[in-house]
Formats: C-alpha cells, sequence, structure tokens
C-alpha cells in the first residue's frame, strides 16, 4: 500500500484527525501560515515551533498518522533567505520557502538546506523556474510544490493559466528530474482533499498515475530521510556510521 | 412511441461515484447538482462534459455532530472515472461559504455503491 503526504498543511489538531480519516499517513504542520510570517525575526520563529513540539506530541499519542514539524520562511531578499534557512534548520523537519520573486526562486533552488520551493509561480506570469534552476534543484533535491489551494484560490476563468504554470514545471522536471510534490496547503478541512482525488486532478495538468503518485508519496518521504540524516552528513557524500 | 430500450452491448457501460459533501450551510439536492455541473463545465468545459454521462442518482442528508454532511451517488461513464473525480477538488465555495467533495469509492452497480460507501445512518432522503 502506498503512504500519502501532505508537507503543507497548517498546525491544527481537527486538521491532523480529518486529513487521518482522508488516508494521509503523515503531515508537515507549518504554524506559521502561508507568507504571514512577517519578516520573520529569528525569536519568532523559535516560538512557532516549540508550540508545534508540544501539539506534535499530543497529536502523536491520539492518531496513527504522523507529523512533522515544518518551518515557512517567507523572505525579501537572498541574503535573509538564507540566514533564517540556517538558523531555523535544527528546529525543523522541513524547511518551505515562499517563491514567487525570482532572485529568491533562484536562492532556493542553489541551497541544499531548503527542502521545498513553495510556489515559484506566486503572483507571475511564467512558471517561475528556468532550465538553470531546474538543474540545480535536481543537483541539491529541492523539491518544487504545486499548490492544489493555489489553483482553488483562483478565479475559474483563471484555472487555465495556473494549469499552464504547472504544465511547465511538469516539462522541466520530465527533463532534468527535480522532485515535485503535491501539496493542499489547508488551513480549514474545507481545503484537504483524497489522496485519490488529487491524484485525479493531476491527470488535468499531464502528470500519470506513477508521477502522481510519487509526488504525494516519494518525495516527502524522502525528505524527510533526508532531514533525519542531515546531522550524521560531514561533507556532501561523507557521512557518519554508528 | 417509447424508444425501443438498446442492446446491452450497445448501451453505455457505467460506473456510480460514492461521493461525500461537508458544507458550511445544509445543501439541496439541486444545489449539489449545480456545484458538480458548473465545476464540470468549467474545468472541462461542454465539450469534455458531454463525453462524462455525467447523472446524480441520489442524495442523502446525514448530519452529525453539528457539520452538514451530505452523501450521495453520481453516475459516469466507465473509463472517464479518473476524470470526473479530478472535479471534485475543484469546487470550493458555494454562495460564499465553503464547501468541500471527498469521494468515498467507485462501485459498478448503485446498490453495492449504497451498501459499501454510504452507512445505514443516513436515512432522510431527499
Amino acid at each position: 500500500m502506498i503512504l500519502f503526504f501532505d508537507f503543507h498543511v497548517k498546525d491544527d489538531p481537527e486538521l491532523v484527525k480529518e486529513a487521518d480519516r482522508l488516508g494521509y499517513a503523515g503531515l508537515a504542520l507549518f504554524s506559521n501560515g502561508n507568507g504571514n510570517n512577517s519578516s520573520g525575526n529569528g525569536n519568532k520563529v523559535e516560538v512557532a515551533s516549540g508550540e508545534t513540539t508540544n501539539q506534535e506530541n499530543s497529536t502523536k499519542k491520539e492518531n496513527p498518522i504522523k507529523t512533522y514539524k515544518g518551518i515557512f520562511i517567507s523572505a525579501k531578499n537572498p541574503e535573509s533567505m538564507r540566514q533564517k534557512v540556517k538558523k531555523s534548520r535544527k528546529n525543523a523537519d522541513v524547511i518551505m520557502v515562499r517563491g514567487g520573486d525570482q532572485k529568491i526562486n533562484r536562492a532556493a533552488c542553489e541551497d541544499p538546506q531548503v527542502d521545498i520551493l513553495s510556489a515559484p509561480y506566486l503572483k507571475r506570469r511564467d512558471c517561475g523556474i528556468n532550465h538553470v534552476m531546474a538543474k540545480k534543484a535536481a543537483l541539491n533535491e529541492v523539491a518544487v510544490e504545486l499548490n492544489i489551494k493555489y489553483l482553488t484560490k483562483t478565479n475559474s476563468y483563471l484555472h487555465y493559466k495556473v494549469l499552464s504554470h504547472f504544465r511547465e514545471i511538469i516539462k522541466l522536471e520530465r527533463k532534468y528530474g527535480f522532485p515535485l510534490i503535491i501539496t493542499s496547503d489547508a488551513e480549514s478541512i474545507y481545503d484537504l482533499h483524497t489522496p485519490q482525488d488529487l491524484i485525479a486532478l493531476s491527470g488535468c495538468f499531464g502528470l500519470d498515475r506513477e508521477e502522481a503518485e510519487a509526488a504525494l508519496s516519494e518525495t516527502p518521504q524522502k525528505i524527510i530521510e533526508r532531514s533525519e540524516t542531515r546531522d550524521k552528513v560531514v561533507v556532501d557524500g561523507v557521512k557518519i556510521i554508528e | 412511441m417509447k424508444l425501443k430500450i438498446l442492446p446491452p452491448h450497445l448501451r453505455n457501460k457505467k460506473r456510480y461515484l460514492a461521493f461525500e459533501v461537508r458544507s458550511q450551510n445544509p445543501l439541496t439536492r439541486d444545489e449539489v447538482i449545480s456545484l458538480i455541473w458548473g465545476a464540470a463545465g468549467g474545468l472541462y468545459g461542454s465539450c469534455g462534459v458531454s463525453g462524462f454521462d455525467l447523472w446524480v442518482v441520489k442524495v442523502w442528508k446525514c448530519n452529525s455532530s453539528g457539520q452538514n454532511i451530505t452523501k450521495g451517488i453520481l453516475r459516469c461513464r466507465r473509463g472517464k472515472v479518473d476524470r470526473v473525480r479530478s472535479v471534485f477538488p475543484v469546487i470550493n465555495r458555494f454562495k460564499g461559504k465553503r464547501v468541500v467533495f471527498h469521494t468515498l469509492g467507485v462501485s459498478g452497480t448503485i446498490k453495492s455503491a449504497r451498501r459499501k460507501f454510504i452507512k445505514e445512518g443516513s436515512q432522510s432522503l431527499f
């Protein structure tokens, strides 16, 4: 059986319960919502992540569903993005960087500490990444997010635009092989969908069944695997084995 | 005069999708139908939807613990199940209130769809 994960969910016990009912095996919870993280000074990030650990423990007891701690970083320039990533790397299982700005998109693709580049097409007219960034993302294993809420949030007569952005990203993914991840970005139970429905929807932007399953299941598992072994890696390619 | 019924090999093969709607306001059958039709038309257009043979067979109201839950069975053509399913995540609002559709399962007959996916507690039909 395939385990499905949703790696962009607001930190809320109700959402965890609902996701469990819908058949997810794990979630990454983000306590600082989408983009609301004002320039995010260090203290704020730490406090927010501290809350997550408490709730994480409580939800673990209630549900068999696994939860991971995520930190959402929205920065104004690449420099501050790198600093914030460095600061919060140890506190988080998953680090997601808010895309949209071309320079930040590129900096996130070039940083191996970043796990997910969230919505590089945010408020843009193009898909936000090009072949150069795609190569870097593949090298550094930075996953690019396809945000389902971004699709449903846009007016229905502009759906075609979002779908074409997704298609562009998928075209690059097929060529350069960076990881792809489909997330719901859920803030309420009305944003969550069953994994099977999402797989069916991904047919709309040209992913076939295997690719969609990989985006919902393999990529998140790899991200978690990487974050678990990250402490033991000394340099690229050298790992401490006990 | 009524048309003679088609021989079985010429009839369109069907599949039945059991679905569930959670909404902030209670929905009627007509509202569920208009939501599905609107979203399907928006995503695939008249050309695509004409090949789906969509039909809402029956809708049940089964509220529990303060939540408005509506369950129903949607008929579609065999082979188009994935496309019909993909319509559900696109539906998110109705008259300014939030709604969400989930697929409960796919079945070959109405009877088994009802038995497997729509539980006994949901008797109030409308």
